[in-house]
C-alpha cells in the first residue's frame, strides 16, 4: 500500500478479491472437481441402475464414467500446471512470508498438493467401474 | 456518498512502532478500555456476550453433558457386565444407548468445537472479541436450553430410545414423545451450531490482526475456517431430513413409509450425509489443538504448513464422499458401494499427511515432553489404531460380516476417543493456564492420562473380538453361552477405570487452590494467545499488533512491549463503544472499526422464545408455539435494530499509528453481509436436500409420481414465481434507488415488494390446497417444498418491512445502507430458490 491514497479500504479489498479470492477459490477447485466427478458418478449410476440397468446393462453407465475421469484428470492436471507456475518451488525462508509473493506461493503450493489428492481421489472413485460389470 | 477508504499510513514503519507512548496516555487509555469491556458481576453477569465468558460456559456445559452421557455409558456397560443380567430392562437400555450415542455427538463433540473455538479464535487472531458477540450468546443459551430439554427426557423416562440414529420406521413408529424430543430439541441446537459456524467463519476471513495475511493464520484458523464450512454443508441435509421427519410424526406425511411411496433409506441418506461429515467436524478441530501444541512443544514453526491446509481442505472435501460406507447392507447396487468405498479409503491420505506432519516436526524439533504433549502422543496412537479398522471396514465385504457388531463400537470409539476426547484434554491442559490464569496438576493430570488411555484400551480392544465373534451391538443382554462373557466383563472393569481417571481430572478442575500462572507464555509458544497478561484482562488485547510471522511471540521480539503500552491499534475506546478490527480476507489490511454489540438479556430472552416454539410442539402445542415463535421474532427483531448496523457518531476514525479507518461499512466489506452470505450457503443446503429428496424418490420408487396423481396447478405455480421474480426486481431496485439518493421511490419498492411476496404466498398455497399429503409421498414431498418456500418468503418480507421501517425511522439511508444490502443478498438466494422450487413442483412431474 505504498499509496494510501489510492489503493486502500473497500476499493482495495475488491481489487484484492479479483485477484486474489480467485486464489482462495482455486485453492478449492480440484477438489471440486473430484466432488463433481463422485456425484456424477454416483448419481449417475444410481439413475442408470435404477432405471434402465435391468434392461440395458452399466455399460453406458462405465463408459461415461471413464469418460468423465480422463475429463476430470485432465481439469485437474491443467489446475495443477497453473498452480506449480504460481507456486514457483525454490529455496524460500520465513522472511518472505509476510510479502505478497510469499502468500501468493502459499496459495500456489497448496493448490498444487490439493490438485494430488484429488487426482487421487478421482481415480479411487473410478475404480468400481472398472472393475463391476453389473448393476446388482 | 461518503468517501470510506482508510486514510493514512499502512503498513506502519519501525519509527512508528519504536516511538514510546507517554505513560500517562497509557494508564488512561487501560482505564477506558476496562471500563467498556468490563464484566457484569451478580444477576447480571448472565448479561455477558464477551467471548471469554460465553467460551467458558459453553465449554463446562458440553463437559457437562459429557458427563452425564459418560454416567449413561457405565450404567449400560454394567447392564452388559454379566450375561442375563437384569439391571435393566430393554426399554431403558434402549433410552441410554440412545441418549449415550446422541448425548455424546450432538451434546459435547460438536458443540464443545464451538466452544473452544468462541473461547481461544479472538486470542489466536489477537481480536478483542468475535465479529457478533450477541450471535454467540444466543447459540450459547440456545444449546443449554436445547441440551437440558433433550437430556433431561432420561429422567422421566421418555427419552428416544431407537439409537442415535433414529432409523426409520423404528424411530417414526415409537411411542410416546421420545423421537420428537430428539427431532425439535436437536434441530434447535443445530440451528445454534450453524449459528456458531457462521460466526466463525467471518471470524477468520475478516477479524485477522493487520499484517496476519491468510499464509501467517495459525493452524487452529484453517481448521476452524473448513470445519465451519463443513458444517454449513453437513447439518443442513439433517434439518431438512428432521423437518421431513417431524412432518411425517405430526401429521402422518409418509415420506419414510413404504406402503405410501415413501422410503427409509431416504432418512439414512440424509443422515448420513450429515453424520460422516460430522465425525471430521469433531476431529479436525480436535487435530488442530494438536497443530497449535506440536510446534510448541518442539519449539520450532510446523514442518509443512501448506501440507496441513492441504490435509484440512482435503478431509472436508473427501468426507462427503463417504456417507454411504454406514449404509453398505442396505441393497444397493455394488457399484455405488464401490464409489464410496473408494472414497473412504482416499481420506486416509490427507488424514494421514497431518498425522506425518506432526511427527516430522516433532522429529526435528528439540522436545521437551510435557503433559500436553502426553495427551497427544495418546491422541495419536489410539487414534491411528481406529483409523486403521476404519481402513478394514470402509471395505465392503469386510463391513458386511462386522456391521452392526460390537466390531463397529470399538472402531467408532478408538476414532473419537483418539481423534478427539484425548486431543480436547491435551488442549484443557494446554490452554488452561490461558483461560483460567491456573496451572492444573502435573501429577493429577499423569493419572488421569494413563488412566484414560489405560481404562480406554482394556474397554474398547477386546471389543473387536466380540464383535468377531457375533456380539450385535444395541443388544441388552446376551447368553452366556456364546464366549462373550469374559470379553464383555473386561469392558465393563476398563469404562470403571476410565471413570475414575475422569474423575481425577474433574476434581483437579474444580478444586479451589490451584497454582497461579506465573508467567505470561509458560510454554513458551509462538502465537498470539499467550500475550495475554497475568491476570487476563476482560478486553482481551490491549492493542492490536502488526504482524508479520507465523509466531509472532517467536520472531517479533518487542511485540508485547508494545501491545502492552498501547503502540498498536485501536489501542483507546474514547466513545465508550466495544470495537474490534476488521480487516481484509487475504492480506489482512485494516479496513474498517467494527462496533462489536455489548452486554444483554434479549439474546436470553430470544433463545427462550426460540427454544419454547421448538419445544412446545413435542407435546402438540402448537398455539403456545406459534405464540412463543412470535415472541422470538419480535425480540429478535429488537435485538437487530437497536444494535446492528446502527449509524456512528462519526464516519472515520483514528486507530493509532497515522491511520484512520471508517466505523460504517455496507455491502461486501460489511461483516454482516458476509454472514447473511454463509448463513444462506447453509440455507441453501437444506432446500437442496428436499429437492435431493424429490429425485431420490424418483429414482427409488417406480410410482413415483403415481399414475395419474394430482399435481400443483401449473398457472398458479406460475403465477407465484413471476410474482417472487418481481418482488426481488423491486428489493433490488430499492437498493440502487437508496443508493442514489431517491428515497422515496426506494420506499415505495419496499411497499410493493411485500405486497407481491405476499401474494405469491397467496398463490403456492392455493395451488396445493386440492392435494392430500398424508395419502402418499408424492404430494407430501411437493407440499414440504411449499412450506419450505412459504416461510421463507414470509422471512423476505419481514426484511423488506424492515427496511422499510429503517428508512422511514432514520436508521437507513443512502449512505447507510447495509440492511438493504444484507436483505437484497437474501432476497437473491430466495429468488433461486423459488426457481428451482417451483421447477421441480411445476414442470419436472409433467415431464418425468
Amino acid at each position: 500500500m505504498t499509496d494510501p491514497k489510492t489503493q486502500t479500504g473497500s476499493r482495495q479489498d475488491e481489487f484484492e478479491f479479483f485477484e486474489e479470492s480467485n486464489a482462495l477459490w482455486w485453492i478449492t477447485l480440484a477438489p471440486t472437481t473430484w466432488a463433481v466427478h463422485f456425484v456424477l458418478a454416483y448419481g449417475g449410476t444410481a439413475v442408470w441402475c435404477a432405471k434402465f440397468g435391468e434392461t440395458q446393462g452399466v455399460t453406458v453407465a462405465r463408459l461415461s464414467i471413464a469418460g468423465l475421469t480422463v475429463l476430470a484428470l485432465g481439469f485437474i492436471g491443467w489446475l495443477g500446471w497453473r498452480s506449480v507456475r504460481r507456486w514457483k518451488p525454490r529455496q524460500n525462508d520465513m522472511e518472505d512470508l509476510s510479502h505478497p509473493e510469499g502468500r501468493h506461493e502459499f496459495l500456489g503450493h497448496a493448490a498444487f498438493l490439493l490438485c494430488i489428492i484429488s487426482a487421487i481421489g478421482v481415480v479411487y472413485v473410478a475404480m468400481p467401474a472398472l472393475f463391476i460389470t453389473t448393476c446388482r | 456518498m461518503i468517501d470510506r477508504r482508510p486514510q493514512g499510513i499502512y503498513p506502519p514503519t519501525e519509527e512508528m512502532l519504536a516511538e514510546p507512548v507517554p505513560a500517562e496516555v497509557q494508564e488512561r487509555q487501560a482505564d477506558s478500555l476496562t471500563k467498556v469491556w468490563k464484566t457484569k458481576t451478580g444477576i447480571r453477569y448472565l448479561m455477558s456476550v464477551n467471548n471469554s465468558e460465553i467460551g467458558k460456559w459453553y465449554s463446562l456445559t458440553c463437559f457437562g453433558f459429557m458427563l452425564l452421557a459418560g454416567i449413561l455409558a457405565l450404567l449400560v456397560r454394567v447392564q452388559l457386565a454379566y450375561p442375563d443380567m437384569q439391571f435393566l430392562d430393554a426399554d431403558r437400555f434402549n433410552q441410554f444407548f440412545t441418549m449415550h450415542g446422541t448425548a455424546m455427538m450432538f451434546l459435547f463433540a460438536v458443540p464443545l468445537f464451538e466452544a473452544m473455538a468462541i473461547l481461544l479464535l479472538p486470542a489466536f487472531l489477537g481480536a478483542r472479541d468475535m465479529p457478533f458477540p450477541r450471535l454467540s450468546s444466543f447459540g450459547y443459551w440456545s444449546f443449554l436450553i436445547g441440551g437440558i430439554f433433550v437430556m433431561g427426557s432420561v429422567l422421566f423416562d421418555v427419552a428416544p430410545n431407537s439409537g442415535w440414529f433414529m432409523y426409520p420406521p423404528l424411530a417414526t413408529e415409537a411411542p410416546g414423545p421420545g423421537s420428537d424430543i430428539w427431532l425439535l430439541g436437536l434441530s434447535f441446537i443445530e440451528v445454534a451450531s450453524i449459528a456458531a459456524a457462521v460466526e466463525l467463519i467471518v471470524g477468520v476471513l475478516k477479524c485477522r490482526p493487520p499484517g496476519m495475511r491468510i499464509n501467517m493464520m495459525p493452524l487452529y484458523a484453517w481448521y476452524v475456517l473448513v470445519v465451519g464450512g463443513m458444517i454449513l454443508f453437513a447439518f443442513p441435509p439433517l434439518i431438512a431430513g428432521d423437518l421431513l421427519f417431524e412432518l411425517e410424526r405430526a401429521l402422518d406425511w409418509p415420506f419414510f413409509d413404504a406402503t405410501r411411496g415413501g422410503d427409509p433409506l431416504l432418512w439414512q441418506h440424509l443422515f448420513w450425509i450429515f453424520g460422516h461429515p460430522e465425525v471430521y467436524i469433531v476431529f479436525l478441530p480436535s487435530i488442530a489443538i494438536a497443530a497449535m501444541i506440536v510446534p510448541t512443544v518442539a519449539q520450532r514453526p510446523i514442518v509443512g504448513y501448506s501440507w496441513i491446509v492441504l490435509s484440512a481442505v482435503g478431509t472436508g472435501f473427501l468426507s462427503f464422499g463417504l456417507w454411504v460406507h454406514h449404509m453398505f447392507t442396505t441393497g444397493l447396487p455394488n457399484i455405488s458401494l464401490g464409489f464410496f468405498s473408494a472414497a473412504s479409503e482416499a481420506v486416509v491420505i490427507p488424514t494421514g499427511i497431518q498425522i506425518f506432519v506432526f511427527v516430522a516436526t516433532l522429529m526435528v524439533g528439540r522436545v521437551k515432553i510435557s503433559l500436553p504433549m502426553l495427551w497427544i502422543a495418546g491422541a495419536l496412537a489410539i487414534f491411528t489404531a481406529g483409523g486403521l479398522t476404519g481402513v478394514m471396514i470402509a471395505i465392503a465385504p469386510f463391513d458386511w460380516q462386522v456391521h452392526d457388531t460390537y466390531f463397529i463400537v470399538a472402531h467408532l470409539h478408538y476414532t473419537l476417543f483418539g481423534g478427539m476426547v484425548l486431543p480436547v484434554f491435551a488442549g484443557i491442559y494446554y490452554f488452561h493456564p490461558f483461560f483460567m490464569k491456573t496451572y492444573l496438576s502435573e501429577k493429577a493430570g499423569k493419572w488421569a492420562f494413563w488412566l484414560i488411555f489405560g481404562g480406554f484400551n482394556l474397554t474398547f480392544l477386546p471389543m473387536h473380538l466380540t464383535g468377531l465373534k457375533g456380539m450385535p451391538r444395541r443388544v441388552y443382554t446376551y447368553p452366556g453361552d456364546l464366549g462373550w462373557n469374559w470379553l464383555n466383563l473386561i469392558s465393563t472393569v476398563g469404562a470403571f477405570i476410565i471413570a475414575v481417571g475422569f474423575l481425577i481430572f474433574l476434581i483437579d478442575l474444580l478444586r479451589p487452590g490451584k497454582r497461579k500462572l506465573d508467567h505470561r507464555n509458560p510454554w513458551r509458544a509462538g502465537t498470539l494467545e499467550w500475550t495475554d497478561t497475568l491476570t487476563g484482562e476482560d478486553w482481551g488485547v490491549r492493542s492490536i499488533p502488526y504482524i508479520t510471522s507465523r509466531y509472532p511471540l517467536w520472531d517479533q521480539p518487542k511485540l508485547v512491549e508494545r501491545m502492552d503500552a498501547g503502540r498498536y491499534y485501536l489501542p483507546d475506546a474514547p466513545e465508550g463503544l466495544r470495537e474490534t478490527m476488521v480487516t481484509s480476507v487475504i492480506d489482512a489490511r485494516p479496513v474498517q472499526v467494527q462496533r462489536v454489540t455489548g452486554d444483554a438479556w434479549v439474546t436470553l430472552w430470544a433463545a427462550v422464545f426460540t427454544g419454547a416454539a421448538f419445544i412446545l410442539p413435542t407435546f402438540h402445542m402448537y398455539k403456545p408455539a406459534i405464540v412463543a415463535g412470535a415472541f422470538a421474532i419480535v425480540s429478535i427483531l429488537y435485538w437487530l435494530w437497536t444494535s446492528t448496523a446502527r449509524k456512528p457518531e462519526k464516519e472515520m476514525k483514528d486507530v493509532g499509528l497515522g491511520l484512520s479507518l471508517p466505523t460504517y461499512a455496507s455491502g461486501a466489506s460489511a461483516v454482516g453481509w458476509w454472514a447473511m452470505w454463509i448463513t444462506m450457503l447453509g440455507d441453501s443446503t437444506a432446500f437442496a436436500s428436499l429437492i435431493f429428496g424429490f429425485f431420490f424418490y424418483w429414482t427409488a420408487r417406480p410410482d413415483f409420481p403415481p399414475m395419474g396423481a394430482d399435481h400443483a396447478d401449473g398457472w398458479l405455480v406460475a403465477l407465484t414465481t413471476g410474482a417472487i421474480l418481481l418482488s426481488w426486481a423491486l428489493t433490488v431496485g430499492a437498493r440502487e434507488l437508496n443508493r442514489r439518493g431517491h428515497v422515496n421511490p426506494a420506499r415505495l419498492c419496499l411497499v410493493a415488494g411485500p405486497v407481491l411476496a405476499g401474494v405469491a404466498i397467496w398463490l403456492l398455497t392455493l395451488s396445493v390446497l386440492g392435494l392430500s399429503p398424508s395419502t402418499h409421498t408424492y404430494p407430501a414431498t411437493v407440499c414440504a417444498i411449499v412450506i419450505w418456500v412459504v416461510a421463507h418468503a414470509g422471512l423476505g418480507i419481514l426484511m423488506q418491512l424492515y427496511c422499510l421501517a429503517g428508512s422511514l425511522f432514520g436508521k437507513l439511508d443512502p449512505d447507510h445502507d447495509a440492511d438493504l444490502w444484507n436483505v437484497t443478498l437474501f432476497w437473491h438466494f430466495h429468488v433461486l430458490t423459488v426457481l428451482v422450487a417451483t421447477a421441480v413442483i411445476g414442470l419436472a412431474p409433467r415431464i418425468l
